[in-house]
């Protein structure tokens, strides 16, 4: 398609040269020193990164388009609340680059380390430079260690945050299958913005689907740095029904903010001076852009990434798209369906802009299954436009109130088959 | 430049040309350098709004899971179903789909329901047709 459509401009720049004068013809098409359609390169191969690279090409494979992810297999964060649940294997999550080398990405496992914005080049831990014409990162989120005072990488070890999948992952399950019955397994819940506004919440229900199953006697206690969460509601309503008074959530009003964390004894201090004692103690601490938008310069003074919301190219340095969890794009959560969405946007961005075309009309779409039960899902919805450069919500909800079971029964499966389709999308891997 | 692109596009062989070769659409981006106001306005691309649906119901619209395919479904039923989504009294077990239809114009419901019948229901389907 787009190779046909590559011969049809030549064809016609050469019956216009035909017809004016061949000079001024030339000036026409948008040349690049580094090669005839143009260099990418995409840093992450999560939700945002594999999808960028994959639709770059589907538009254009004339496009050189490099992939920079470390791991040779990518774990995703969402679905590894099942996994604490004991509904899903670890490996379940975890997607190769097979078919975007297949498509002609060139798939580099390395780390980024650098970018040069001037010389338009990143470099890589292994020593490499990389020129590009366009640079697009999906770095995801970094950790502001200490900002929770006691939280540094160190304490993470023992107080794991499994808010990035992997050996943290498979830390906090462990520490989960060797807690006694009649422990408590203490959540720490981060204020707004975070990546995956739900995920604390599916996640204190999947824990307390395999303690009612497996230690009925034990507790789950999340102290919050907020007044309200995403879908509160269902949760909680669901909550009551199936776990009861297993699970406390006790809110920022409530003194639910922790100040303080000692990862050693497992224990962390409140706002107003209150020690809880945990068993298992799952700190999700604050959160920023990953350090790679901070290294290019495409931060704020947030930490997170102003974009232009018809194309995600950064408000603060041409030639460089951020999408995903990294991003400034509220209504839009940061969640790995945002993350694959704004990937199509700025996908078609970039072609077009290596083209010398206008970008098209952007248009994203969000939902957000949770798993409460495991016959029981719930979701929130949405779509999202673009008015006066800003990112508003078109339509949108969550599951009503009063559905009934097979409702939630059909969102429990639809949220399986989101997973399926959209690790499809992204990697063209089957889950 | 802005000067030469109108010149050309005064030019009634040209434009001949670009629309059986391009488009017109298409001529006035080709000659759109970056920088250019031209090129801040953006344009439709029916591909750009479907990738939207890519995310449950699989690339191209075909899904790997439960979630029924769309691809190749015919353009008259694609429409219909997605405007009763949109409609305050959607089909029996709708789940997610009214809360996203909602927010679909008319001219957008008529796009998607023309791009994906116009995609073949299984990407073997397609090598086949191509062979």
């Amino acid at each position: 398609m787009s190779q046909s459509r590559q011969f049809s401009r030549r064809q016609w720049l050469t019956t216009v040269g035909k017809a004016t004068a061949a000079g001024a013809a030339l000036m026409l098409a948008p040349t690049y020193a580094r090669g005839a359609a143009g260099k990418v390169v995409v840093v992450g191969g999560g939700f945002g990164g594999a999808t960028a690279a994959k639709y770059i090409k589907r538009r254009n494979p004339a496009i050189e388009v490099t992939l920079i992810e470390p791991a040779k297999t990518y774990y995703t964060c969402p679905f590894t609340n099942l996994y604490f649940g004991g509904l899903r294997t670890f490996e379940q999550q975890g997607h190769g680059f097979d078919e975007l080398r297949s498509l002609g990405v060139n798939v580099v496992h390395d780390f980024a380390s650098g970018v040069d914005t001037g010389a338009k080049t990143v470099s890589l831990a292994g020593g490499q430079t990389l020129p590009y014409d366009r640079l697009l990162l999906s770095p995801g989120i970094d950790f502001r260690w200490n900002a929770l005072e006691g939280y540094d990488e160190a304490a993470s070890k023992l107080a794991p945050h499994a808010w990035k999948a992997g050996e943290q992952t498979r830390i906090l399950k462990q520490q989960l299958e060797a807690m006694p019955d009649g422990g408590t397994f203490l959540m720490v819940a981060p204020a707004n913005p975070f990546r995956c506004p739900p995920g604390p919440y599916e996640r204190v229900s999947m824990v307390a689907h395999y303690l009612k199953h497996n230690k009925p006697k034990s507790k789950i206690l999340i102290l919050d740095a907020k007044d309200a969460f995403s879908k509160q509601g269902l949760f909680q309503a669901g909550w009551d029904r199936f776990y009861g008074d297993l699970i406390e959530w006790v809110p920022l009003s409530k003194d639910g903010k922790v100040v303080r964390v000692d990862a050693a004894n497992l224990s962390v201090e409140t706002e107003f001076g209150e020690i809880h004692k945990a068993d298992v103690l799952n700190v999700i601490p604050p959160q920023k852009a990953g350090a790679i938008a901070e290294i290019a310069g495409v931060t704020n003074e947030s930490g997170w990434v102003p974009v232009k919301a018809l194309t995600f190219e950064s408000e603060l340095v041409s030639d460089i798209y951020v999408v995903g969890d990294a991003t400034i794009a509220s209504p839009m959560p940061k969640s790995g369906f945002s993350a694959n969405a704004q990937a199509k946007v700025a996908a078609a961005a970039i072609v077009s802009s290596l083209a010398g075309n206008p970008p098209a009309i952007a248009s994203f779409a969000n939902t957000c299954y949770s798993l409460i039960a495991p016959d029981y899902g719930i979701s929130v919805a949405a779509t999202y436009q673009i008015e006066d450069g800003k990112i508003v919500e078109a339509s949108g909800g969550v599951s009503p109130a009063d559905a009934d079971d097979t409702f939630r029964k059909l969102e429990a499966e639809y949220g399986v088959a989101w997973y399926q389709a959209i690790a499809q999308d992204s990697w063209g891997t089957r889950a | 430049m802005r000067y030469l692109a109108t010149t050309l596009l005064k030019n009634e062989k040209l434009m001949h040309i670009a629309r059986t070769a391009l488009g017109a659409a298409a001529l006035l981006g080709a000659l759109a350098a970056p920088g250019l106001a031209a090129a801040d306005q953006p344009i439709f691309d029916a591909k750009v709004l479907a990738a939207a649906c890519a995310n449950c119901h699989g690339t191209d619209g075909r899904s790997p899971g439960s979630i029924p395919s769309i691809a190749g479904r015919p353009e008259a039923i694609l429409k219909q179903q997605l405007q009763a989504f949109k409609s305050d009294t959607p089909p029996a077990g709708t789940t997610v789909m009214n809360r996203l239809a909602k927010g679909l114009s008319d001219q957008q419901i008529d796009a998607l329901a023309q791009h994906f019948s116009q995609i073949s229901r299984s990407s073997s389907a397609q090598e086949v047709a191509k062979q």
